[in-house]
């Protein structure tokens, strides 16, 4: 198994488990407050649909191809959501540290070659992450630029 | 704060000019940061060691989103002034730490067992603080975009629609647009048949034909249409004599004028929906 396949298996296996705990942190953080009134079952199958996803980003050779997809997808249904894009941001920094909770708790890295994995895992999802964010403040502005010209039509 | 994370303090504090220098050799070739590609070294690598001096300081504090928030700020507004988009400003800052621990790994400062481990703090303290440097620059961006969109509609809206004297005149905008084009066409009589002359006061059919663009849009284009097709009729019943082509163009330029002055119109009408859009929290 490669170093960092862990943290991408548990994502897709727990992703339904990993997604509830989101919500419920979601829902009460004070930087995302577009989502507190929002009912779980609607923002359940966002975290899900991340953490399926997950294990392809992470794994790909070039996560930047396989993530700009995903994460304009993103950024897109967001925007059509109506969530503000530092929410939106927010809501998926949560999704990683949810994930990273899950696997503390799970105590999936613990020896000292587990902790080698750990740091491997990290500098990937870092990486992942860096993409995510480039992607999804690209394709709200975008949005936002295509929003303007259609009503001008 | 952590063994590994005074580490990396440590090599960001003694090293911070250095690695701002490697930042701006990367930011001014990369191509998701095309925007920096034009600004000199100095601004840049005044803009980096601000950085790394600031991002130094926040390890110290117990509560790291209060300390850098200020500083996030800044850095939004600095860089939304040299006019660099959001997703280019986040991606430079991206790059700054990438720096960070491309020079601590070159200076190889986590090599044994428990520096691995200590590599894992710095990693994690790290990605807090950039976890709070990408929300709040983003959060400032967006007050910052909003705040120009807003200033640059505010005059229009303080004169047509929110101002006093522009919402009394929108109440009674079809009897002021009736009565104005009317006036107009009586101008137009009085000019063509007393004075027998076709003298520029065309001009004053810009007033009816403004208004009508702001209050309608599209429907606007109607009075400019009306008054031009009454010049000409006008012109060609009471002044045979005088050649028609001056007034032929004044009527394209008067059409063409209100057509430009309704894409204007249908802009703001989207550029405040937007705004509102970005402005409602809660969706």
């Amino acid at each position: 198994m490669l170093p960092s396949m862990k943290l991408a298996d548990l994502a897709e296996s727990k992703a339904e488990e990993i997604a509830r705990e989101w919500v419920v942190n979601v829902q009460k953080n004070a930087m995302t407050p577009y989502y507190h009134n929002r009912p779980p079952e609607k923002l359940i199958p966002q975290a899900v649909k991340f953490y399926k996803n997950f294990r392809k980003i992470f794994t790909e050779p070039k996560p930047i191809e396989a993530g700009r997809e995903f994460f304009s997808r993103y950024a897109a249904e967001r925007y059509q959501d109506g969530v503000p894009l530092h929410e939106a941001i927010y809501a998926l920094i949560l999704m990683r540290r949810q994930l990273w909770l899950y696997a503390e708790f799970q105590a999936v890295f613990t020896t000292a070659m587990e902790k080698h994995q750990a740091v491997d895992s990290l500098n990937r999802t870092i990486l992942v992450f860096d993409y995510a964010m480039y992607f999804i403040t690209k394709k709200y502005y975008e949005m936002m630029q295509e929003g303007w010209m259609e009503k001008e039509k | 704060m952590m063994a590994g994370s005074l580490k990396l303090v440590t090599l960001i504090e003694t090293h911070a000019e250095a690695i701002a220098e490697q930042w701006v050799k990367d930011v001014k070739k990369n191509a998701r940061t095309p925007s920096y590609h034009s600004l000199s070294d100095e601004t840049l690598l005044t803009m980096a060691v601000r950085f790394y001096d600031n991002f130094s300081q926040m390890f110290y504090t117990e509560k790291p989103a209060e300390i850098s928030r200020p500083y996030f700020y800044q850095y939004a507004e600095e860089h939304f002034r040299h006019n660099i988009p959001l997703s280019e400003s986040l991606y430079a800052l991206i790059l700054m730490r990438r720096h960070i621990w491309l020079y601590a790994e070159f200076q190889t400062i986590f090599i044994s067992a428990v520096e691995q481990k200590q590599a894992v703090d710095s990693l994690v303290r790290t990605i807090l603080m950039f976890d709070y440097a990408i929300i709040f620059i983003s959060q400032r961006y967006e007050e910052l975009i909003r705040g120009e969109i807003e200033r640059k509609m505010g005059r229009l809206r303080r004169i047509f629609s929110e101002g006093k004297w522009g919402q009394k005149m929108r109440e009674h905008r079809t009897i002021i647009a009736t009565s104005l084009t009317f006036l107009m066409i009586i101008l137009t009589t009085y000019t063509h048949t007393v004075l027998k002359s076709d003298i520029v006061f065309t001009h004053l059919y810009y007033i009816p034909i403004i208004l009508g663009a702001i209050w309608w849009k599209r429907a606007g284009i109607y009075i400019s249409v009306i008054l031009s097709l009454y010049l000409i009729i006008s012109h060609l019943l009471f002044l045979p004599s005088v050649p028609l082509i001056n007034d032929v163009i004044r009527s394209l330029i008067i059409v063409t004028i209100s057509l430009v002055l309704t894409w204007l119109g249908r802009g703001l009408v989207a550029a405040e929906e937007i705004l509102k859009r970005s402005t409602t929290k809660g969706g």
